[in-house]
C-alpha cells in the first residue's frame, strides 16, 4: 500500500456505449465539424445569445454536468436550427468560406473575401451580423478593415 | 554554343513540386493547441478522418457515446 505502482497506458482506450437513461430527454447533437463551426461561430453567438448565456451562468454556479443538461440541450438545440438556416439559405457562401478556413489552419485573416460574401447573405436572409465582443467605440474591427497590414503566410 | 536546357529540368520539376504541394494537398495544421486537438478529435469521431469536414446539422447515430476515455491501468 506505500508501494509505487506507475500506470500503463490501455492498449484498448475505453469507450462507454451505455447511452443516458430514457428519462433524460433526447437532442440531436451538432454534426458539424470544426472549419464549419468556425466560420458559423459568430452567427451563433448573435443568433443563440440568450441559452448560451444562461448556459454559461448556470455553469458558473456549478461545473457539474448533470447541473446544467436542460441548458445544455437549449444550446444544442439552437446551433443545430441555425446551422440548418444557414445551409438552407447560404450555402455557397458558406461552404467557400469553410473551405478557405480548411487550407488556411482555420485562420481568418486569409479569408476576407469569402467571409464578406457571407457576412453580406446572412445579413440579407437571416438579419445576423458578426459583432466582435470587446472592439473599442472607435475602432473598426478587424473583419472590416479594407487593408489589413498582416496578411497570409507564404506557402 | 547551344544552351544546356536538359540541365534545368530538375529545377521546373522541383518548383512544380513545391507548388502543388502548398496548393494542391491539404496543407498541414500547425499551432496546435489542446483546443485545437480536442475539436480535431472531435472531427475523427464525426467523420473518420482528423481532417475530413461536413458541416450537417445533426450528428450520425452513434456519436453520443463514441467518445474515448483516456484511462491508465494502475494496480
Amino acid at each position: 500500500m506505500n508501494s509505487f505502482h506507475p500506470g500503463e497506458s490501455s492498449s484498448h482506450p475505453f469507450v462507454e456505449p451505455t447511452p443516458l437513461p430514457a428519462s433524460i430527454p433526447k437532442v440531436n447533437e451538432v454534426g458539424a465539424t470544426s472549419a464549419p463551426l468556425k466560420s458559423a461561430a459568430f452567427f451563433i453567438g448573435a443568433y443563440c445569445k440568450e441559452f448560451n448565456e444562461d448556459f454559461m451562468l448556470c455553469k458558473a454556479e456549478n461545473r457539474d454536468p448533470a447541473h446544467c443538461l436542460k441548458e445544455g440541450r437549449r444550446v444544442t438545440r439552437c446551433a443545430t436550427d441555425l446551422i440548418s438556416k444557414m445551409r438552407e439559405n447560404c450555402l455557397q457562401q458558406f461552404e467557400a468560406h469553410w473551405n478557405c478556413l480548411e487550407v488556411n489552419n482555420q485562420d481568418y485573416a486569409p479569408c476576407r473575401k469569402p467571409e464578406r460574401a457571407l457576412n453580406k447573405c446572412m445579413f440579407e436572409k437571416l438579419g445576423l451580423t458578426k459583432t466582435i465582443p470587446g472592439t473599442a467605440p472607435g475602432q473598426t474591427p478587424i473583419h472590416e478593415v479594407e487593408n489589413p497590414l498582416f496578411g497570409r503566410m507564404q506557402k | 554554343m547551344p544552351v544546356p536546357w536538359e540541365a534545368l529540368i530538375p529545377f521546373g520539376l522541383v518548383t512544380a513540386m513545391f507548388g502543388a504541394a502548398g496548393t494542391l494537398l491539404n496543407p498541414p495544421r500547425y499551432h496546435i493547441d489542446s483546443w485545437e486537438e480536442m475539436m480535431m478529435d472531435r472531427d475523427q469521431r464525426l467523420t473518420g478522418h482528423a481532417r475530413k469536414q461536413t458541416s450537417n446539422p445533426i450528428a450520425p447515430e452513434g456519436f453520443e457515446t463514441n467518445s474515448v476515455w483516456y484511462a491508465e491501468r494502475t494496480q
